[in-house]
């Protein structure tokens, strides 16, 4: 029987191989224990390379990391009420928008009058934006800052996604406030129009589909959760 | 301005993955996120360098590797100075079970730091940050069949630091 080379083993187990010498890879392996042994140790290390170094992709990016990006970003997207720019947010993904959230912390003052407050590292809804989430229904808009959908997340702490003149968010409700999950610029063409709150904006769409559990409440389960205070 | 919006959006959303591959070439996290952060910098300087329509991860990851490259003499000696023996000692106690992934990144990370510089690179991009062959050859400027029998060599010799066991 053959035997293949390292190179072509490996080869085969990373996938390189076209599909006829794969099969024929596969069928030696097949018929061979030490080499079927050999491909599961290494797979598992893979796996192993994988679990161990995926923990550096889950865990935050270190604030200074983030802040070597931030100069520009603090016009473009970041500021609640920054003049609309082009849709640099058709970039986004969710990962950078997230990046983006702790970003925010050291770039926004903590003024009182601003609609965002940072407060150990968390950014929380303040002023007009805290009070159209606290009040506002989706029916009944009312002010520049419009509610599209309520729902709980995993955690099943409720959280509304909201649109501005210029941005577009999500905040869910921490230590009974308003934390902020998203920010988003509000795409050019499209700041008059900002009625459409909630899923019209694909990256807040996205980032909705990444946080909800289960449905978005109806009219009138997001109203007696206003009643509740948001619990 | 807008592709330079994009640019930076982009570099921030690889954030998390350059750092991964920091960590893979690097001998603590410390050095990774100083990795990361000469990466970006330079990423940043030489946003004009980068042509819209390739792959901006490939570039930003050669400019990590590049940076790496540049310290490497350094680590050398650093590496030259300190005795191996205790840590393939401690690397080789249980692998397996039910460890926790992040102290078990630590071990892997001490793993890395034994191989030589050429095989952790290929390791880290082809096994850790899933890159292709052809990818990864581009990336480093040598042949695929290169890249291949580095990686034979790194995986094999990771396997017998690390120990893995059939988690069957």
């Amino acid at each position: 029987m053959n035997v293949p080379t390292d190179e072509k083993f490996f080869a085969w187990l990373d996938g390189e191989l076209d599909d006829v010498e794969a099969a024929r890879v596969e069928a030696e392996v097949a018929a061979d224990a030490k080499l079927g042994e050999l491909a599961a140790q290494h797979r598992a290390l893979q796996a192993r390379l994988q679990t161990a170094f995926g923990t550096v992709l889950d865990a935050p990016v270190p604030a200074p990391l983030t802040a070597a990006t931030d100069d520009q970003r603090r016009g473009e997207v970041l500021q609640f009420r920054a003049k609309p720019h082009g849709p640099v947010w058709k970039m986004l993904p969710l990962a950078a928008m997230l990046a983006v959230g702790i970003l925010v912390g050291s770039l926004i003052p903590d003024r009182a009058t601003g609609p965002i407050q940072v407060q150990a590292g968390e950014l929380y809804a303040a002023a007009a934006l805290n009070d159209a989430l606290d009040m506002q229904l989706a029916s009944a808009p009312s002010g520049d800052i419009r509610i599209g959908l309520t729902f709980r997340d995993r955690t099943g702490a409720i959280c509304r996604s909201f649109t501005g003149p210029s941005s577009s968010g999500l905040a869910c409700r921490h230590d009974g406030r308003w934390a902020l999950r998203g920010l988003l610029g509000v795409p050019e063409g499209q700041a008059d129009d900002y009625r459409m709150a909630g899923g019209e904006n694909p990256a807040l769409s996205n980032l909705v589909d990444s946080t909800i559990a289960g449905e978005p409440f109806d009219a009138a389960r997001e109203r007696a959760a206003r009643d509740s205070g948001w619990r | 301005m807008g592709s330079s919006g994009a640019f930076k959006t982009g570099l921030v959303a690889l954030l998390p993955r350059l750092r991964r591959f920091a960590h893979g070439l690097s001998r603590n996290p410390a050095d990774a996120d100083d990795l990361t952060q000469a990466t970006i910098e330079r990423a940043l300087r030489s946003s004009e360098q980068w042509r819209e329509g390739t792959r901006l991860d490939s570039w930003a990851y050669r400019i990590m590797r590049n940076l790496w490259i540049d310290t490497a003499r350094a680590r050398l000696r650093r590496a030259e100075r300190e005795a191996p023996a205790e840590d393939a000692e401690q690397i080789g106690v249980d692998p397996t079970g039910a460890m926790e992934a992040s102290v078990d990144l630590a071990k892997m990370m001490s793993a890395m730091d034994r191989l030589p510089d050429e095989q952790r690179e290929v390791v880290a991009l082809i096994l850790i940050e899933g890159f292709g062959y052809r990818e990864a050859a581009e990336m480093l400027d040598v042949p695929m069949g290169t890249v291949a029998s580095r990686l034979v060599r790194g995986r094999t010799a990771l396997l017998e630091l690390v120990g893995v066991e059939r988690a069957d």
